[in-house]
């Protein structure tokens, strides 16, 4: 196992070095000058290449390359042409949020998910199946900005329960993020639940037609315990691959949450940094959600082994 | 004169509601705004939320009044000028502290007018005349020129990318070329932090001295009631919208125009119409291409038909923008001009036909680039290109980001015509798409004979004559498109109190809440 661990660690080198050369790029292909954006529309042709000289824009691309592995190698993510700070320190100061967000979005996905899947499985064809997937549907088909701004309408502008936009820290102000927290961890966590319940309903039933569980049943078992101890454990390993992929997307899919709700996360950093092509923040937050992607990944392997005894890694 | 009279007295009308209120000390202004600054050294960038910003902080030797003339602000009063017009010398106010309780000093006048004179847009501009600026003693500094020029005064009060005086170690620390990360200044707030994507916070500086002549435009006399100020950026406009609604923001700036009906009903909130905002442009590429020459620009301008083009990108809403062909802004009094029989706003499909034939054009294809960043850009861009194709032209609409949209249009290969917008320019020398060193290229020697006069001349009548030729040769040479002039929108809560609703950005100091 703990071969296998290495094993995989040390393979993640090669792919984060191959994720960022190709951002690198790709960011320094697509057309567009920082520099223009940062000194004003009304900054002429001479301040632009003065400007550019001093953040080192104006070498040869594969000049610039080297050095960025060169600082890569030295932990050292480069300094944001627009922040004036380093890209490590405004990745730290966004990460929170983020994380919060995840982590409340990835509870309202499987708590509403998993329960309403296994149901549906269960009670294949009944109206609570029927009820359950087309929710599910409608949770697929729905945007998530739409559901936002619909939500803020209603809950903030219309009854005025819920702020409609901002963040608190957890750490500082634990009812008043709640607050706010509540209407983007839903609208973003309904659209996954969607996902999740779907998979968890179909494994359920591809479970339920297995000869142990008719072998249960035969013995006599009653329903319940068929369905939670027999049945459920073994439809988890797929269920656990999907919230796996579910969170890596919600590193990287929360920002048009964090941008209707304001919340200053790392989806709001990378697409502002993409506007004002501030290159070295784009791939700071590209190599950070690369390597969550790989870790969610390995520690989702990791899970299968204790769900499943049957799965080992030598 | 009567008008300008006339615009005082509305001033003072304007201004007496205000005074009549008893101010209330103390509480939270929160502002919401569309995103983060590039940086808040206000000599660094000509960016419009830098702008707003710094002058809550930082303060300059000169300052504008309501009808955009310079007044003093931490000089103590106007200069001396030298009999030739070639030395300038300012007496500084005595006993101004920056807010690091420094007491200001021309040692710090001279070092941060130097940065500005080798950073700024407008201070390079003016350093290029500029022989030497130096401390005679403790609070009087003077200003040696090269050459003369009308521009010392008014180059020294714009409040973009301003000649904001900063302590003389934050000089010493940052060069020019390099961003200050340490905001002191002598401003009304001081900079309390800065959290990148979460807020600014500025808080009332105590030490402030306010001048004792009455409030006037960006001058005179700032007092501060409220404790702090909180800028937030937002950067969804309908999540602005909605926060001005509730209430979490007491003030939000740049709305979407389709907003105005809806926020004009809503109770407790004031929707305000910001003038001047900017007035719609067509750039030309004047170095290389079909837009080099001139029928081709003519024939452009003679196409166009602005009401339906400003109505739709005003959302429909006649208070939201204004037909105009002066190249200064109606509340840009001292520059504006009035000249009838232009070839402005033409609609004259016929001439723009004739015009074409006459250049020869064969339908080639005209690479316009516009940006859905800016909606409004992008809005009349679309429209611009079915008026001018069914005038005979070919366009082809290119729609890009911003960012590749300042990129490109630095490239005389890449472009034919790009659209952006025309901001408040102080003086006739500023207006930047008349010279040759920005994007387009304008490089015509009629227009720098008649600038570089405006520049050497000081007399305002002789000035304002020499401008209207300028916009006559404009009109005639045609190196943009002018369009209309479309107006921000911005809200209030209606308990903040005593806002100038007359400025073009706004200022939070003399404003109160009645909570």
């Amino acid at each position: 196992m703990t071969t296998y661990l290495l094993r995989r660690l040390l393979a993640l080198i090669p792919v984060m070095f191959v994720v960022v050369t190709i951002v690198f790029l790709l960011i320094h292909l697509i057309p567009g000058d920082p520099v223009a954006v940062i000194l004003g529309p009304e900054a002429n042709a001479q301040q632009i290449e003065d400007a550019r000289r001093e953040l080192g824009l104006d070498r040869p691309l594969p000049e610039q390359l080297l050095s960025f592995y060169a600082r890569l190698l030295r932990g050292d993510l480069g300094r944001s042409y627009f922040l004036d700070r380093p890209v490590t320190q405004a990745l730290l100061e966004r990460a929170e949020p983020t994380l919060v967000l995840m982590t409340c979005a990835l509870l309202v996905a499987v708590l509403i998910g998993v329960p309403s899947g296994i149901v549906a499985g269960a009670y294949h064809g009944s109206w609570w199946d029927r009820i359950l997937m087309s929710a599910a549907l409608l949770g697929v088909c729905i945007p998530g900005f739409w559901l936002s701004l619909n939500f803020i309408y209603l809950f903030s502008v219309r009854l005025g329960w819920l702020p409609v936009a901002g963040y608190a820290s957890v750490f500082q102000d634990p009812v008043l993020a709640a607050r706010y927290m509540v209407l983007p961890a839903i609208s973003l966590g309904f659209n996954q639940s969607a996902l999740i319940a779907r998979i968890a309903r179909s494994c359920m039933l591809e479970i339920l037609r297995q000869d142990y569980i008719r072998t249960a049943r035969a013995k006599g078992l009653a329903e319940r315990s068929v369905v939670y101890l027999h049945a459920f454990r073994n439809a988890l390993v797929p269920v656990v691959t999907v919230i796996g992929i579910t969170m890596a997307i919600l590193i990287g899919g929360a920002v048009v949450t964090e941008i209707v709700f304001n919340i200053p996360g790392l989806g709001r950093l990378i697409i502002s940094a993409i506007l004002r092509r501030d290159y070295p923040v784009v791939q700071g937050v590209v190599l950070v959600t690369a390597a969550a992607y790989l870790l969610i990944n390995l520690i989702v392997d990791m899970v299968y082994a204790f769900i499943d005894p049957r799965i080992r890694y030598a | 004169m009567q008008r300008l009279i006339a615009l005082a007295l509305l001033a003072v009308v304007l201004a007496v509601p205000a005074v009549a209120d008893a101010q209330k000390k103390g509480g939270v202004v929160k502002i919401g705004n569309l995103g983060e600054p590039p940086t808040l050294d206000a000599h660094w960038t000509t960016a419009t939320i830098t702008e707003v910003l710094t002058n809550h902080i930082y303060e300059q030797l000169y300052s504008l009044d309501a009808k955009s003339q310079p007044i003093p602000m931490l000089a103590e009063s106007m200069p001396t000028i030298s009999k030739d017009g070639l030395t300038y010398t300012f007496k500084l106010r005595q006993g101004i502290k920056f807010h690091n309780g420094k007491e200001m000093t021309s040692a710090d006048v001279v070092a941060s007018l130097n940065r500005w004179g080798a950073q700024s847009t407008y201070g390079k501009g003016l350093y290029a005349r500029v022989a030497e600026v130096r401390a005679l003693d403790k609070y009087t500094v003077e200003m040696k020129l090269k050459e003369k020029t009308a521009t010392v005064l008014i180059s020294l009060a714009i409040p973009n990318n301003s000649a904001a005086i900063y302590p003389k170690e934050v000089v010493d620390k940052f060069k020019p070329a390099e961003k200050a990360t340490e905001w002191i200044g002598t401003g009304p707030f001081k900079v309390v932090e800065w959290k990148p994507d979460r807020h600014i916070k500025m808080a009332r500086f105590d030490d402030y001295k306010p001048r004792s002549e009455p409030a006037s435009g960006y001058g005179g006399k700032k007092v501060v009631y409220v404790d702090e100020l909180l800028w937030i950026p937002v950067p969804d406009a309908a999540t602005r919208v909605a926060q001005i609604e509730t209430g979490e923001l007491d003030f939000a700036d740049d709305l979407d125009l389709n907003a105005y009906d809806r926020l004009k009903k809503t109770a407790g909130v004031q929707a305000l119409v910001a003038k001047p905002y900017y007035w719609l442009v067509a750039v030309f590429n004047k170095k290389e291409g079909l837009m080099t020459n001139p029928k081709l620009r003519q024939a452009w301008q003679a196409a166009l038909d602005m009401e339906p083009i400003m109505k739709t990108v005003a959302g429909g809403h006649g208070e939201l923008y204004r037909l105009d062909s002066s190249l200064a802004f109606a509340e840009n009094a001292p520059w504006h001009t009035k000249i009838k029989g232009l070839p402005w706003n033409e609609r004259n499909r016929d001439k723009a036909k004739r015009l074409l034939r006459e250049a020869g054009y064969k339908g080639e294809p005209i690479r316009f680039v516009t940006t859905q960043e800016y909606k409004w850009m992008y809005d009349f861009a679309l429209l611009s290109k079915q008026q001018l194709e069914d005038a005979g032209f070919t366009i082809d609409l290119q729609v890009v980001d911003w960012a590749t949209l300042v990129k490109r249009r630095n490239n005389p290969k890449e472009y034919d015509a790009f659209t952006t917008g025309m901001g408040n320019f102080y003086d006739p020398t500023h207006h930047i798409y008349l010279t040759p060193n920005w994007p387009g290229w304008t490089d015509d020697p009629d227009l720098n004979r008649v600038l570089a006069e405006l520049q050497g001349e000081s007399d305002y009548k002789k000035r304002f004559a020499l401008w209207e030729q300028a916009t006559r040769i404009f009109y005639d040479k045609v190196p943009v498109a002018r369009y209309g002039d479309l107006f921000g929108l911005r809200a209030m809560r209606k308990h903040v109190k005593g806002f100038d609703t007359t400025l073009m950005r706004p200022r939070f100091h003399n404003v109160w809440l009645e909570k």
